[in-house]
Protein backbone atom coordinates (compact mmCIF):
# COMPACT_ATOMS: atom_id res chain seq x y z
CA UNK A 1 0.00 0.00 0.00
CA UNK A 2 1.49 3.37 -1.04
CA UNK A 3 2.66 5.87 1.57
CA UNK A 4 -0.36 8.72 1.14
CA UNK A 5 1.82 11.22 3.37
CA UNK A 6 4.65 11.32 1.14
CA UNK A 7 2.73 11.07 -2.03
CA UNK A 8 -0.49 13.51 -0.82
CA UNK A 9 -0.40 17.19 -1.10
CA UNK A 10 -0.66 18.52 2.49
CA UNK A 11 -4.24 20.09 1.44
CA UNK A 12 -6.27 19.85 -1.87
CA UNK A 13 -9.45 21.17 -2.28
CA UNK A 14 -11.77 21.11 -5.22
CA UNK A 15 -14.25 22.74 -6.13
CA UNK A 16 -15.41 23.87 -2.59
CA UNK A 17 -18.51 26.11 -2.69
CA UNK A 18 -20.55 27.44 0.99
CA UNK A 19 -23.10 30.49 0.67
CA UNK A 20 -24.21 31.52 3.95
CA UNK A 21 -28.56 32.54 3.06
CA UNK A 22 -28.45 35.34 5.26
CA UNK A 23 -25.78 37.25 4.06
CA UNK A 24 -25.18 35.38 0.63
CA UNK A 25 -21.32 35.80 1.06
CA UNK A 26 -19.16 32.33 0.98
CA UNK A 27 -16.66 30.78 -1.35
CA UNK A 28 -18.31 29.58 -4.71
CA UNK A 29 -16.10 26.84 -7.13
CA UNK A 30 -12.85 27.24 -5.30
CA UNK A 31 -9.87 25.02 -5.87
CA UNK A 32 -6.27 24.77 -4.89
CA UNK A 33 -3.67 22.86 -3.34
CA UNK A 34 -1.20 23.42 -0.80
CA UNK A 35 2.19 20.98 -0.73
CA UNK A 36 3.98 20.14 3.13
CA UNK A 37 6.36 22.26 3.89
CA UNK A 38 5.06 25.19 1.67
CA UNK A 39 3.39 28.56 3.07
CA UNK A 40 0.45 29.83 1.56
CA UNK A 41 -1.15 32.82 1.52
CA UNK A 42 -5.15 34.34 0.91
CA UNK A 43 -5.75 37.75 0.55
CA UNK A 44 -8.79 39.41 0.18
CA UNK A 45 -11.37 42.23 1.70
CA UNK A 46 -13.55 41.41 4.83
CA UNK A 47 -16.05 39.09 3.24
CA UNK A 48 -14.31 37.71 0.70
CA UNK A 49 -14.45 34.34 1.64
CA UNK A 50 -10.98 33.65 3.19
CA UNK A 51 -12.82 33.07 6.93
CA UNK A 52 -15.25 30.74 5.66
CA UNK A 53 -12.65 28.56 3.94
CA UNK A 54 -11.04 28.09 6.65
CA UNK A 55 -14.33 27.41 8.47
CA UNK A 56 -14.79 24.49 5.43
CA UNK A 57 -11.19 22.98 5.68
CA UNK A 58 -10.91 22.83 9.85
CA UNK A 59 -14.24 21.06 9.13
CA UNK A 60 -16.33 22.95 11.20
CA UNK A 61 -19.00 23.42 8.73
CA UNK A 62 -19.39 21.54 5.63
CA UNK A 63 -19.99 22.94 2.02
CA UNK A 64 -22.60 22.56 -0.05
CA UNK A 65 -20.29 21.24 -2.70
CA UNK A 66 -17.09 20.14 -3.42
CA UNK A 67 -14.10 18.10 -1.47
CA UNK A 68 -11.11 18.51 0.14
CA UNK A 69 -8.15 16.28 1.22
CA UNK A 70 -5.72 17.20 4.30
CA UNK A 71 -2.70 14.43 3.92
CA UNK A 72 -4.98 12.13 1.84
CA UNK A 73 -7.45 12.12 4.60
CA UNK A 74 -11.14 13.44 3.36
CA UNK A 75 -12.08 16.13 4.94
CA UNK A 76 -15.76 15.20 4.49
CA UNK A 77 -15.52 11.64 5.15
CA UNK A 78 -13.30 11.27 7.81
CA UNK A 79 -13.31 14.58 10.06
CA UNK A 80 -11.64 13.33 13.00
CA UNK A 81 -8.75 11.45 11.33
CA UNK A 82 -8.54 14.92 8.81
CA UNK A 83 -8.94 17.52 12.52
CA UNK A 84 -6.11 15.25 14.14
CA UNK A 85 -3.59 16.53 11.45
CA UNK A 86 -4.27 19.94 11.32
CA UNK A 87 -3.78 23.03 13.79
CA UNK A 88 -6.47 25.45 13.94
CA UNK A 89 -6.41 28.74 14.83
CA UNK A 90 -9.65 30.92 14.13
CA UNK A 91 -9.60 34.63 13.77
CA UNK A 92 -10.96 35.32 17.37
CA UNK A 93 -9.25 32.43 19.20
CA UNK A 94 -11.55 32.25 22.86
CA UNK A 95 -9.88 30.49 26.09
CA UNK A 96 -11.30 29.45 29.34
CA UNK A 97 -10.76 32.13 30.96
CA UNK A 98 -10.40 30.91 34.69
CA UNK A 99 -7.95 28.30 33.48
CA UNK A 100 -4.18 29.19 32.88
CA UNK A 101 -3.01 29.99 30.15
CA UNK A 102 -1.07 26.55 30.33
CA UNK A 103 -3.88 25.00 31.44
CA UNK A 104 -5.96 25.91 28.50
CA UNK A 105 -2.89 25.08 26.20
CA UNK A 106 -2.27 21.36 28.12
CA UNK A 107 -6.17 20.65 27.47
CA UNK A 108 -5.79 21.00 23.65
CA UNK A 109 -2.81 19.35 23.27
CA UNK A 110 -4.18 16.62 25.08
CA UNK A 111 -7.32 16.92 23.69
CA UNK A 112 -4.85 16.04 20.28
CA UNK A 113 -3.70 13.08 21.46
CA UNK A 114 -0.30 14.34 22.59
CA UNK A 115 1.48 12.18 25.52
CA UNK A 116 1.75 13.92 28.93
CA UNK A 117 5.41 14.70 29.11
CA UNK A 118 5.75 15.29 25.29
CA UNK A 119 3.17 18.21 25.70
CA UNK A 120 4.02 19.38 29.02
CA UNK A 121 7.71 19.55 26.74
CA UNK A 122 6.38 21.38 23.97
CA UNK A 123 4.18 23.86 25.66
CA UNK A 124 7.25 24.87 28.30
CA UNK A 125 9.19 25.37 24.89
CA UNK A 126 6.68 27.21 22.86
CA UNK A 127 5.69 29.54 25.87
CA UNK A 128 9.19 30.34 26.30
CA UNK A 129 9.68 30.79 22.76
CA UNK A 130 6.86 33.19 22.50
CA UNK A 131 7.30 35.24 25.82
CA UNK A 132 4.70 33.99 27.56
CA UNK A 133 6.41 31.52 30.00
CA UNK A 134 5.98 33.97 32.71
CA UNK A 135 2.19 34.43 32.24
CA UNK A 136 1.78 30.73 31.88
CA UNK A 137 0.13 30.31 35.43
CA UNK A 138 -1.76 33.50 35.22
CA UNK A 139 -5.60 33.17 34.44
CA UNK A 140 -6.19 33.50 30.66
CA UNK A 141 -8.95 36.28 31.56
CA UNK A 142 -6.24 38.26 32.36
CA UNK A 143 -3.96 38.21 28.95
CA UNK A 144 -4.46 41.33 26.78
CA UNK A 145 -5.24 40.38 23.43
CA UNK A 146 -2.04 40.38 21.55
CA UNK A 147 -1.27 37.45 24.70
CA UNK A 148 -4.87 35.77 23.80
CA UNK A 149 -3.56 35.46 20.00
CA UNK A 150 -0.16 33.77 20.84
CA UNK A 151 -1.80 31.06 23.43
CA UNK A 152 -3.90 30.23 20.34
CA UNK A 153 -0.61 29.83 18.17
CA UNK A 154 1.05 27.89 20.76
CA UNK A 155 -2.82 25.84 21.04
CA UNK A 156 -2.60 25.59 16.76
CA UNK A 157 1.07 24.53 16.69
CA UNK A 158 1.98 22.15 19.85
CA UNK A 159 0.91 18.98 18.83
CA UNK A 160 2.69 18.60 15.77
CA UNK A 161 0.05 18.89 12.90
CA UNK A 162 0.74 18.41 9.04
CA UNK A 163 -1.48 21.50 8.06
CA UNK A 164 -1.81 25.09 9.99
CA UNK A 165 -4.78 26.59 8.93
CA UNK A 166 -4.23 30.06 10.57
CA UNK A 167 -6.73 33.04 10.24
CA UNK A 168 -5.50 36.63 11.06
CA UNK A 169 -2.40 35.27 13.03
CA UNK A 170 -0.53 38.42 13.75
CA UNK A 171 -3.35 41.08 13.98
CA UNK A 172 -3.22 42.26 17.52
CA UNK A 173 0.63 41.00 18.07
CA UNK A 174 3.51 43.71 18.81
CA UNK A 175 6.18 43.62 16.30
CA UNK A 176 8.56 41.59 17.92
CA UNK A 177 5.98 38.91 18.63
CA UNK A 178 4.92 39.18 15.02
CA UNK A 179 8.99 38.33 13.50
CA UNK A 180 8.79 35.97 16.34
CA UNK A 181 5.83 34.28 14.57
CA UNK A 182 7.34 34.51 11.37
CA UNK A 183 10.24 32.99 12.00
CA UNK A 184 8.53 30.24 13.58
CA UNK A 185 6.02 29.28 10.36
CA UNK A 186 8.92 29.51 8.52
CA UNK A 187 10.81 26.76 10.71
CA UNK A 188 7.80 24.53 10.53
CA UNK A 189 7.84 24.87 7.04
CA UNK A 190 11.36 23.69 6.59
CA UNK A 191 10.41 20.74 8.29
CA UNK A 192 7.62 19.69 6.34
CA UNK A 193 4.36 21.58 7.67
CA UNK A 194 2.23 23.66 5.51
CA UNK A 195 0.75 26.31 6.60
CA UNK A 196 -2.28 28.10 4.97
CA UNK A 197 -2.90 31.21 6.60
CA UNK A 198 -5.43 34.39 5.65
CA UNK A 199 -4.04 37.61 6.08
CA UNK A 200 -4.11 40.90 4.62
CA UNK A 201 -0.89 41.77 6.12
CA UNK A 202 0.72 42.87 3.32
CA UNK A 203 4.32 42.75 4.13
CA UNK A 204 4.23 39.49 6.46
CA UNK A 205 2.26 37.60 3.23
CA UNK A 206 5.19 38.66 1.12
CA UNK A 207 7.88 37.87 3.64
CA UNK A 208 6.49 34.62 4.45
CA UNK A 209 4.76 33.05 1.86
CA UNK A 210 5.47 31.01 -1.04
CA UNK A 211 2.57 31.52 -3.02
CA UNK A 212 -0.55 33.71 -2.68
CA UNK A 213 -3.85 33.34 -4.04
CA UNK A 214 -6.51 36.62 -4.00
CA UNK A 215 -10.38 35.94 -3.38
CA UNK A 216 -12.69 38.41 -3.98
CA UNK A 217 -16.20 37.84 -3.73
CA UNK A 218 -15.98 34.17 -2.76
CA UNK A 219 -13.70 33.32 -5.91
CA UNK A 220 -10.45 32.64 -6.19
CA UNK A 221 -9.16 35.51 -8.74
CA UNK A 222 -5.45 35.10 -8.99
CA UNK A 223 -2.94 32.69 -8.14
CA UNK A 224 1.17 32.85 -8.09
CA UNK A 225 4.17 33.62 -5.98
CA UNK A 226 4.27 37.01 -4.25
CA UNK A 227 7.27 37.99 -6.54
CA UNK A 228 5.53 37.47 -9.60
CA UNK A 229 2.84 39.64 -8.74
CA UNK A 230 4.62 42.30 -7.72
CA UNK A 231 6.46 42.10 -10.77
CA UNK A 232 3.95 41.82 -12.84
CA UNK A 233 3.53 45.98 -11.57
CA UNK A 234 6.66 46.41 -12.78
CA UNK A 235 6.58 50.29 -14.13
CA UNK A 236 4.16 50.95 -11.46
CA UNK A 237 4.23 53.18 -8.47
CA UNK A 238 2.26 54.07 -5.65
CA UNK A 239 2.55 57.80 -3.95
CA UNK A 240 1.37 58.34 -0.59
CA UNK A 241 0.84 61.35 0.56
CA UNK A 242 -0.35 62.17 4.18
CA UNK A 243 -2.30 64.92 4.33
CA UNK A 244 -3.56 67.76 7.03
CA UNK A 245 -6.60 68.56 5.90
CA UNK A 246 -9.02 66.29 3.51
CA UNK A 247 -9.11 67.34 -0.27
CA UNK A 248 -10.93 67.39 -3.40
CA UNK A 249 -8.97 64.83 -5.04
CA UNK A 250 -10.89 64.21 -8.35
CA UNK A 251 -8.70 66.36 -10.39
CA UNK A 252 -5.59 64.35 -9.40
CA UNK A 253 -6.89 61.24 -12.00
CA UNK A 254 -6.66 63.56 -14.89
CA UNK A 255 -2.70 63.91 -14.35
CA UNK A 256 -1.10 62.03 -16.98
CA UNK A 257 0.03 58.53 -16.14
CA UNK A 258 -2.02 58.19 -12.74
CA UNK A 259 -4.56 55.32 -12.39
CA UNK A 260 -5.92 55.36 -9.14
CA UNK A 261 -6.45 57.68 -6.34
CA UNK A 262 -8.01 56.63 -3.11
CA UNK A 263 -7.58 57.47 0.75
CA UNK A 264 -6.44 54.78 3.08
CA UNK A 265 -7.54 56.67 6.28
CA UNK A 266 -5.59 60.21 6.59
CA UNK A 267 -3.45 59.13 3.29
CA UNK A 268 -3.97 59.54 0.08
CA UNK A 269 -2.60 56.63 -1.75
CA UNK A 270 -1.93 57.56 -5.85
CA UNK A 271 -1.37 54.70 -8.16
CA UNK A 272 0.39 55.54 -11.46
CA UNK A 273 2.71 54.68 -13.91
CA UNK A 274 6.58 55.60 -13.19
CA UNK A 275 7.50 58.55 -15.91
CA UNK A 276 9.53 61.28 -15.01
CA UNK A 277 8.29 64.35 -13.09
CA UNK A 278 5.14 61.84 -12.33
CA UNK A 279 5.78 62.95 -8.36
CA UNK A 280 5.77 66.50 -9.09
CA UNK A 281 2.40 66.86 -11.01
CA UNK A 282 0.97 64.73 -8.61
CA UNK A 283 2.25 67.18 -5.48
CA UNK A 284 1.28 69.59 -7.88
CA UNK A 285 -2.13 68.40 -8.16
CA UNK A 286 -2.33 67.88 -4.07
CA UNK A 287 -1.36 71.36 -3.27
CA UNK A 288 -3.20 73.21 -6.06
CA UNK A 289 -5.94 71.16 -4.64
CA UNK A 290 -5.68 72.87 -1.05
CA UNK A 291 -3.83 70.03 0.57
CA UNK A 292 -1.77 70.18 3.07
CA UNK A 293 1.00 67.64 2.80
CA UNK A 294 3.08 66.67 5.84
CA UNK A 295 4.53 63.58 4.74
CA UNK A 296 5.25 61.63 1.33
CA UNK A 297 6.48 58.75 0.37
CA UNK A 298 6.70 56.80 -3.15
CA UNK A 299 7.14 53.28 -2.71
CA UNK A 300 7.13 50.00 -4.94
CA UNK A 301 4.13 48.40 -5.74
CA UNK A 302 3.21 45.47 -3.17
CA UNK A 303 0.88 42.80 -3.04
CA UNK A 304 -1.72 45.48 -1.89
CA UNK A 305 -1.63 47.35 -5.44
CA UNK A 306 -1.97 44.14 -7.54
CA UNK A 307 -5.26 43.44 -6.12
CA UNK A 308 -6.42 47.03 -6.56
CA UNK A 309 -5.18 46.29 -10.11
CA UNK A 310 -7.06 42.99 -10.00
CA UNK A 311 -10.31 43.92 -8.80
CA UNK A 312 -10.96 47.63 -8.74
CA UNK A 313 -11.08 47.37 -4.66
CA UNK A 314 -9.13 48.10 -2.00
CA UNK A 315 -7.68 45.38 -0.18
CA UNK A 316 -8.30 46.16 3.52
CA UNK A 317 -11.02 48.62 4.99
CA UNK A 318 -9.58 51.67 5.94
CA UNK A 319 -11.54 54.22 9.10
CA UNK A 320 -11.80 57.48 7.36
CA UNK B 1 -5.05 10.87 38.90
CA UNK B 2 -4.66 14.85 38.43
CA UNK B 3 -7.28 17.16 37.50
CA UNK B 4 -5.27 19.86 37.02
CA UNK B 5 -4.08 20.94 34.02
CA UNK B 6 -6.71 18.94 32.93
CA UNK B 7 -6.61 16.54 29.79
CA UNK B 8 -9.48 15.92 29.58
CA UNK B 9 -12.94 18.09 29.22
CA UNK B 10 -14.35 16.72 32.22
CA UNK B 11 -11.27 17.44 33.94
CA UNK B 12 -11.50 20.64 32.93
CA UNK B 13 -15.21 21.44 34.74
CA UNK B 14 -14.10 19.56 37.70
CA UNK B 15 -11.32 21.83 37.95
CA UNK B 16 -13.36 24.96 37.36
CA UNK B 17 -16.25 23.52 40.02
CA UNK B 18 -13.30 23.17 42.71
CA UNK B 19 -10.70 26.25 41.63
CA UNK B 20 -13.08 29.46 42.59
CA UNK B 21 -13.56 28.76 46.32
CA UNK B 22 -16.02 31.55 47.03
CA UNK B 23 -18.24 30.29 44.36
CA UNK B 24 -17.58 26.63 45.58
CA UNK B 25 -18.91 27.75 49.18
CA UNK B 26 -21.80 29.40 47.64
CA UNK B 27 -22.92 26.07 45.70
CA UNK B 28 -22.95 24.12 48.63
CA UNK B 29 -24.49 26.11 50.92
CA UNK B 30 -27.46 27.09 48.63
CA UNK B 31 -29.15 23.62 48.62
CA UNK B 32 -28.74 23.31 52.12
CA UNK B 33 -30.19 26.72 52.52
CA UNK B 34 -33.13 25.23 50.48
CA UNK B 35 -33.47 21.78 51.55
CA UNK B 36 -32.62 22.10 55.88
CA UNK B 37 -34.98 24.41 56.65
CA UNK B 38 -37.74 22.32 55.42
CA UNK B 39 -35.99 19.17 56.64
CA UNK B 40 -36.33 20.34 60.51
CA UNK B 41 -39.77 21.86 60.11
CA UNK B 42 -43.14 19.66 60.09
CA UNK B 43 -44.35 20.30 57.22
CA UNK B 44 -46.27 17.52 55.70
CA UNK B 45 -43.68 14.93 54.19
CA UNK B 46 -44.86 14.98 50.72
CA UNK B 47 -44.22 18.31 50.31
CA UNK B 48 -41.01 18.19 51.98
CA UNK B 49 -39.73 15.55 49.52
CA UNK B 50 -40.67 17.69 46.93
CA UNK B 51 -39.09 20.59 47.80
CA UNK B 52 -35.96 18.07 47.71
CA UNK B 53 -36.66 16.86 44.77
CA UNK B 54 -37.60 20.38 43.04
CA UNK B 55 -34.15 21.97 43.90
CA UNK B 56 -32.54 17.90 42.29
CA UNK B 57 -34.05 18.93 38.94
CA UNK B 58 -33.79 22.75 39.23
CA UNK B 59 -29.60 22.11 39.88
CA UNK B 60 -29.51 19.62 36.78
CA UNK B 61 -31.16 21.48 34.48
CA UNK B 62 -29.94 24.72 34.83
CA UNK B 63 -26.72 24.09 35.21
CA UNK B 64 -25.64 21.74 32.47
CA UNK B 65 -28.24 23.94 29.77
CA UNK B 66 -26.54 27.65 31.32
CA UNK B 67 -22.82 26.34 31.49
CA UNK B 68 -23.35 25.16 27.80
CA UNK B 69 -25.07 27.64 26.12
CA UNK B 70 -22.33 30.07 27.61
CA UNK B 71 -19.46 28.03 26.32
CA UNK B 72 -21.26 27.58 22.88
CA UNK B 73 -21.57 31.76 22.67
CA UNK B 74 -18.12 31.98 23.58
CA UNK B 75 -16.96 29.93 21.50
CA UNK B 76 -14.30 27.79 23.04
CA UNK B 77 -16.71 24.32 23.25
CA UNK B 78 -17.03 24.84 18.98
CA UNK B 79 -12.98 25.32 19.08
CA UNK B 80 -12.97 21.97 21.16
CA UNK B 81 -15.35 20.36 18.81
CA UNK B 82 -12.71 20.66 16.41
CA UNK B 83 -9.88 18.98 17.86
CA UNK B 84 -10.00 14.71 17.12
CA UNK B 85 -12.17 14.24 19.66
CA UNK B 86 -15.83 12.50 19.32
CA UNK B 87 -18.52 15.12 19.68
CA UNK B 88 -20.85 12.96 21.44
CA UNK B 89 -17.76 11.72 23.95
CA UNK B 90 -17.73 16.03 24.60
CA UNK B 91 -21.21 16.00 25.13
CA UNK B 92 -21.10 12.55 27.20
CA UNK B 93 -18.59 14.17 29.43
CA UNK B 94 -20.25 17.01 29.99
CA UNK B 95 -23.85 15.31 31.22
CA UNK B 96 -21.38 13.08 33.68
CA UNK B 97 -19.38 15.67 34.90
CA UNK B 98 -22.32 18.26 35.63
CA UNK B 99 -24.71 15.17 37.45
CA UNK B 100 -21.67 14.26 39.65
CA UNK B 101 -20.89 18.04 40.81
CA UNK B 102 -24.61 18.80 40.73
CA UNK B 103 -25.16 15.62 43.32
CA UNK B 104 -21.59 16.66 45.36
CA UNK B 105 -23.37 19.67 46.10
CA UNK B 106 -26.82 18.20 47.00
CA UNK B 107 -25.12 15.59 48.73
CA UNK B 108 -24.65 17.32 51.94
CA UNK B 109 -27.95 18.70 52.27
CA UNK B 110 -29.45 14.74 51.82
CA UNK B 111 -27.01 13.67 53.99
CA UNK B 112 -28.31 15.53 56.79
CA UNK B 113 -32.07 15.01 55.43
CA UNK B 114 -30.71 11.11 56.43
CA UNK B 115 -29.61 12.40 60.21
CA UNK B 116 -32.90 14.52 60.79
CA UNK B 117 -35.08 11.75 59.38
CA UNK B 118 -33.71 7.93 59.93
CA UNK B 119 -34.85 5.77 57.50
CA UNK B 120 -34.26 2.22 56.54
CA UNK B 121 -30.99 1.96 54.90
CA UNK B 122 -32.68 0.79 51.62
CA UNK B 123 -34.89 3.55 51.58
CA UNK B 124 -31.35 5.93 52.21
CA UNK B 125 -30.04 4.48 49.25
CA UNK B 126 -32.99 4.47 46.99
CA UNK B 127 -33.51 7.96 47.85
CA UNK B 128 -29.83 8.59 47.03
CA UNK B 129 -29.72 6.79 43.50
CA UNK B 130 -33.08 8.44 43.07
CA UNK B 131 -31.80 12.09 43.23
CA UNK B 132 -28.57 11.35 40.93
CA UNK B 133 -30.85 9.49 38.19
CA UNK B 134 -32.84 12.66 38.47
CA UNK B 135 -29.97 14.96 38.31
CA UNK B 136 -28.67 12.94 35.50
CA UNK B 137 -32.15 13.54 33.39
CA UNK B 138 -31.95 16.78 34.27
CA UNK B 139 -28.77 17.47 33.03
CA UNK B 140 -30.17 15.60 30.02
CA UNK B 141 -33.08 17.90 29.37
CA UNK B 142 -30.53 21.02 30.05
CA UNK B 143 -28.04 19.91 27.10
CA UNK B 144 -31.03 18.93 24.93
CA UNK B 145 -32.55 22.67 25.11
CA UNK B 146 -29.25 23.84 24.38
CA UNK B 147 -29.07 22.17 21.13
CA UNK B 148 -31.81 25.40 20.58
CA UNK B 149 -30.93 28.68 21.68
CA UNK B 150 -27.84 30.05 23.14
CA UNK B 151 -29.44 32.43 25.53
CA UNK B 152 -29.16 31.26 28.63
CA UNK B 153 -32.42 33.37 29.51
CA UNK B 154 -34.21 31.37 26.96
CA UNK B 155 -32.89 27.96 28.33
CA UNK B 156 -34.58 29.27 31.72
CA UNK B 157 -37.58 29.26 29.61
CA UNK B 158 -37.78 25.99 28.22
CA UNK B 159 -36.54 24.38 30.67
CA UNK B 160 -39.72 25.56 32.26
CA UNK B 161 -41.97 24.67 29.79
CA UNK B 162 -40.55 21.26 29.77
CA UNK B 163 -40.35 20.69 33.94
CA UNK B 164 -43.71 21.66 34.62
CA UNK B 165 -45.33 18.62 33.02
CA UNK B 166 -42.97 16.36 34.37
CA UNK B 167 -43.04 17.95 38.08
CA UNK B 168 -46.80 17.51 37.76
CA UNK B 169 -46.68 14.00 36.01
CA UNK B 170 -44.60 12.83 38.77
CA UNK B 171 -46.76 13.96 41.44
CA UNK B 172 -44.76 16.55 43.35
CA UNK B 173 -47.27 18.47 44.74
CA UNK B 174 -50.35 17.36 42.75
CA UNK B 175 -51.94 14.93 41.20
CA UNK B 176 -49.97 12.22 44.05
CA UNK B 177 -51.96 9.28 42.91
CA UNK B 178 -52.63 9.04 39.57
CA UNK B 179 -54.46 6.68 37.82
CA UNK B 180 -54.65 5.21 34.12
CA UNK B 181 -52.85 7.26 31.54
CA UNK B 182 -51.55 9.36 33.93
CA UNK B 183 -50.16 6.90 36.51
CA UNK B 184 -48.64 5.05 32.86
CA UNK B 185 -46.70 8.21 32.21
CA UNK B 186 -45.27 9.06 35.54
CA UNK B 187 -43.55 5.16 35.39
CA UNK B 188 -41.22 6.87 32.93
CA UNK B 189 -40.57 9.99 34.41
CA UNK B 190 -37.28 9.30 36.79
CA UNK B 191 -38.43 12.20 38.75
CA UNK B 192 -41.32 10.01 40.32
CA UNK B 193 -39.37 7.19 41.37
CA UNK B 194 -37.09 10.24 43.26
CA UNK B 195 -39.84 11.74 45.19
CA UNK B 196 -41.06 8.64 45.95
CA UNK B 197 -38.21 7.38 47.39
CA UNK B 198 -37.74 11.08 49.18
CA UNK B 199 -41.21 10.43 50.58
CA UNK B 200 -39.93 6.70 52.13
CA UNK B 201 -37.24 8.94 53.97
CA UNK B 202 -39.88 11.42 55.41
CA UNK B 203 -41.78 8.93 56.69
CA UNK B 204 -43.79 8.33 54.42
CA UNK B 205 -42.94 4.47 53.07
CA UNK B 206 -46.56 3.12 52.91
CA UNK B 207 -47.08 5.71 50.85
CA UNK B 208 -44.62 5.42 48.39
CA UNK B 209 -45.71 4.40 44.70
CA UNK B 210 -42.43 2.78 44.34
CA UNK B 211 -40.91 0.11 46.29
CA UNK B 212 -37.14 0.17 46.15
CA UNK B 213 -36.09 -2.45 43.85
CA UNK B 214 -37.75 0.11 40.96
CA UNK B 215 -35.88 2.37 42.09
CA UNK B 216 -32.73 1.20 41.49
CA UNK B 217 -34.03 0.24 38.21
CA UNK B 218 -36.14 2.11 36.05
CA UNK B 219 -35.21 5.52 36.67
CA UNK B 220 -31.69 4.03 36.09
CA UNK B 221 -32.81 2.60 32.51
CA UNK B 222 -34.64 5.69 31.48
CA UNK B 223 -31.47 8.20 32.69
CA UNK B 224 -29.52 5.68 30.37
CA UNK B 225 -31.95 6.02 27.22
CA UNK B 226 -32.08 9.17 27.82
CA UNK B 227 -27.87 10.20 28.25
CA UNK B 228 -27.69 8.09 24.93
CA UNK B 229 -30.19 10.74 23.10
CA UNK B 230 -28.76 13.24 23.75
CA UNK B 231 -25.18 12.38 23.22
CA UNK B 232 -26.21 11.80 19.79
CA UNK B 233 -26.76 15.11 19.68
CA UNK B 234 -23.17 15.96 19.90
CA UNK B 235 -22.25 16.76 16.25
CA UNK B 236 -25.42 18.89 16.38
CA UNK B 237 -24.80 20.80 19.25
CA UNK B 238 -21.22 21.64 19.21
CA UNK B 239 -21.29 22.52 15.19
CA UNK B 240 -21.22 26.52 14.69
CA UNK B 241 -24.38 28.62 15.14
CA UNK B 242 -24.42 31.06 11.90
Amino acid sequence: MADTRKTSPALEVRNVARRYKSSGRGVEGLSLTVEPGEVFGLMGPNGSGKSTLLRVLSTAIAPESGTFRIGGVDGLKERRKARAKMGLMVDRPTHYGDLTGRANAYLFARSYGMEEGKAEGVLEELFDYFGLAEYGDDRAKTYSYGMGKKLALIEAMAHGPELLLLDEPSLGLDYTSQLAYQKKIRELAAAGVAVLVASNQVDEVEAMCDRVAFLHRGRLIALGTPESFVSSLEGTRRIVATLRNPVEYGALEGVPGVERVATEGRDLVVHCAQRPGIVADVVAGLIDAGGDITDLAVRRPSLEDVYVKLTGEALRDYEA
Amino acid sequence: MRLNPPDAYWKKDATLFFSKRFALLIKMIYPMALIVPVAVSDIPAQYAAAVVGIVAVMAGTFGAGESLTADLNDGILVRIALTPLSPRRIVFEILAINAVLDFIQLLPALLLVYVLHPAPLVWVLAATFGVFATLVTANCIGIFIANFTSSPADVLLYATAILAPLIYVSGFFRNQNPTGISATLRDFVPFAYMNDALKAVFGLAGEAGAVPFEVFVYPGIIAAVLAFGVCLTGPRLLSPRF
